[in-house]
């Protein structure tokens, strides 16, 4: 953990991270006052009656932007993080340091996972928690209990996912046989998982893509089927899902429960895959 | 007759069809100081993995401070120290956090104190703060050897600690070595390729050459039984080329 605070690259990427969620709530709040002023003149020259589309907005709008930066920024961080991890063991064979100690694989491999968890909680924590304080500071008070809930809620679900991506990042760093492939292959798995599956899905519609105007949903069929297998693999839509609805996003709709369980189970699935790693293969040098 | 500190039993080590130890069967007394020696390839790393239970044996046994490295490799794994070759440690952390985190996994709970007595046993004071990235070879070693150690273990496993090092490095090392035998009572199993300091710091040496042991005996015995041999590098050329009367 200690390393890994340490790393320069962990830093940059806390950084940014922290920065993007910070200036998602700012970005909120800067839309919010120019759409209100415009809106404030408008309404001053009588040339509209309609209310402030600002008016209904539930404080919880101006942390929505979080859940793509989450997605994009978050989980490459998580990815870096995780094989960084396991593959500086690996390059400094201080792996067999750890080994001939009495500490079983399991549990080395778990405490690593507990450290990258923690660092990740830190940083989702910092965010947060400053994302809380501009919101209440924009709101004019401090968020009541229940939104506070939700905040909590979402960064809980956050760092479900970037778990998720960290374990991806140590399955990498401890399989590879090259440190660049480490890297590319999860960001490769990254992407198919949150920009290929998705568009598989949309691409099922083709009539959703080519007209504004939504279709008119069909039932049943290849496209559904197709849609039934990708939606669930797509775990960063499934957290789009969950997160939007828990932000009180009332243009998502969808299954919250049933998308938390996937992140979970794929959270749970991956540290089964990653705990098993043998020793020989821990131990392993690098082909450079 | 000493107790043995290490015994292996027909020990093998196979990866696929070839044998890298091939029915190894030795024994090291407590408190001996063994210096395993052979050329690259002949089976020395993968003695000292084996030793340390860092590799299951494909067959045969053996036992380190008196545990199984195949049924109780938790139990030889808190009797032992173990310095790899050209070992690196978290550079980015000082050399206080490393030790901590290697005391900790040896289960000292509260490692500080006992740090520092190695550190001072090591003559290594005044550096805990500095991180061990900026450290020479010579300092890393020392920090490896530390590690090794803090648990006070029994039985020291050290492969190759003089490679890479100045002659000031391998001096140093040598009286830690003969210190640590000395005063500690540890007992040492080593690989090495430096036989000036095998003469100097072994009591007993071992010959591998393709995964078989050729020779086990005391130092003092193995130079009286060649008088005719000037010194300990033509016996070992004898001895690993087979070529013995």
């Amino acid at each position: 953990m200690l390393t890994t605070r340490r790393a320069r690259t962990a830093h940059l990427l806390l950084f940014v991270f922290i920065g993007m969620i910070i200036a998602s709530s700012i970005i909120g709040w800067v839309t919010n006052r120019t759409v209100t002023g415009v809106y404030e003149k408008v309404v001053a020259d009588g040339l509209t009656t309609a209310p402030n589309p600002f008016a209904g907005v539930t404080p919880l709008y101006y942390l929505r932007n979080a859940v793509i930066y989450v997605v994009l920024i978050g989980s490459l961080m998580a990815i870096v993080l995780g094989v960084q991890a396991t593959l500086r063991d690996r390059k400094a064979a201080t792996t067999d340091l750890v080994l001939s100690r009495p500490v079983g694989s399991v549990s080395r491999l778990l405490g690593q996972l507990a450290g990258l968890g923690v660092v990740l909680a830190a940083s989702i924590g910092i965010s947060f928690f400053v994302s809380w304080v501009i919101i209440s500071v924009i709101n004019g008070a401090p968020l009541g209990w229940a939104d506070t809930g939700r905040v909590i809620g979402f960064a809980l679900l956050s760092w479900v996912l970037l778990t998720t991506f960290a374990l991806l990042g140590m399955l990498t760093g401890l399989r590879s046989k090259q440190e660049t492939t480490a890297l590319l292959v999860p960001f490769v798995i990254w992407s198919a998982v949150a920009f290929v599956l998705p568009q598989i899905g949309t691409a099922a519609r083709p009539v959703s893509l080519l007209n504004p105007v939504p279709a008119v949903s069909s039932t049943g069929g290849y496209f559904d089927i197709v849609s039934m297998v990708t939606g669930p693999v797509s775990m960063t839509e499934q957290f789009k899902t969950a997160s939007s609805i828990i932000l009180q996003d009332t243009a998502v709709t969808g299954n919250a429960a049933f998308s938390i369980l996937i992140l979970v189970g794929v959270l749970a699935v991956m540290m089964v895959i990653v705990a098993a790693t043998p020793r020989s293969r821990m131990r392993s040098g690098l082909n450079e | 007759m000493t107790k043995s500190a290490i015994a292996t039993d027909n020990l093998s080590k196979s990866y696929g069809s070839g044998v890298a130890l091939d029915a190894l069967s030795l024994a090291v007394g407590i408190g001996e100081v063994f210096g395993l020696l052979g050329h690259n390839g002949a089976g020395k790393t993968t003695t000292v993995n084996v030793l340390t239970t860092l590799l299951e044996p494909t067959r045969g046994n053996a036992e380190v401070a008196g545990h199984s490295v195949t049924a109780d490799a938790m139990g030889v794994r808190a009797a032992i120290g173990y310095l790899p070759e050209n070992v690196q440690f978290y550079d980015n952390l000082t050399l206080m956090e490393n030790l901590r985190f290697f005391a900790r996994l040896s289960g000292l709970r509260r490692p500080d104190q006992r740090i520092h007595d190695v550190l001072r046993i090591l003559d290594f004071e005044g550096h805990d703060r500095q991180r061990v990235g900026t450290f020479s070879k010579g300092m890393r070693q020392r920090v490896g050897i530390a590690q090794a150690i803090l648990h006070s273990p029994s039985v020291l496993f050290l492969d190759e600690p003089t490679s890479g090092l100045d002659p000031e490095g391998v001096r140093t090392l040598r009286e830690t070595i003969v210190r640590l035998n000395a005063e500690f009572g540890m007992t040492i199993f080593m690989n090495t390729h430096l036989l000036s300091e095998v003469t100097k710091t072994c009591t007993s040496i071992g010959i591998l050459r393709n995964g078989k042991l050729v020779h086990q005996d005391t130092l003092a015995r193995t130079l009286a039984d060649f008088p005719g041999e000037e010194s300990l590098e033509e016996i070992y050329f004898r001895l690993e080329s087979g070529h013995v009367s």
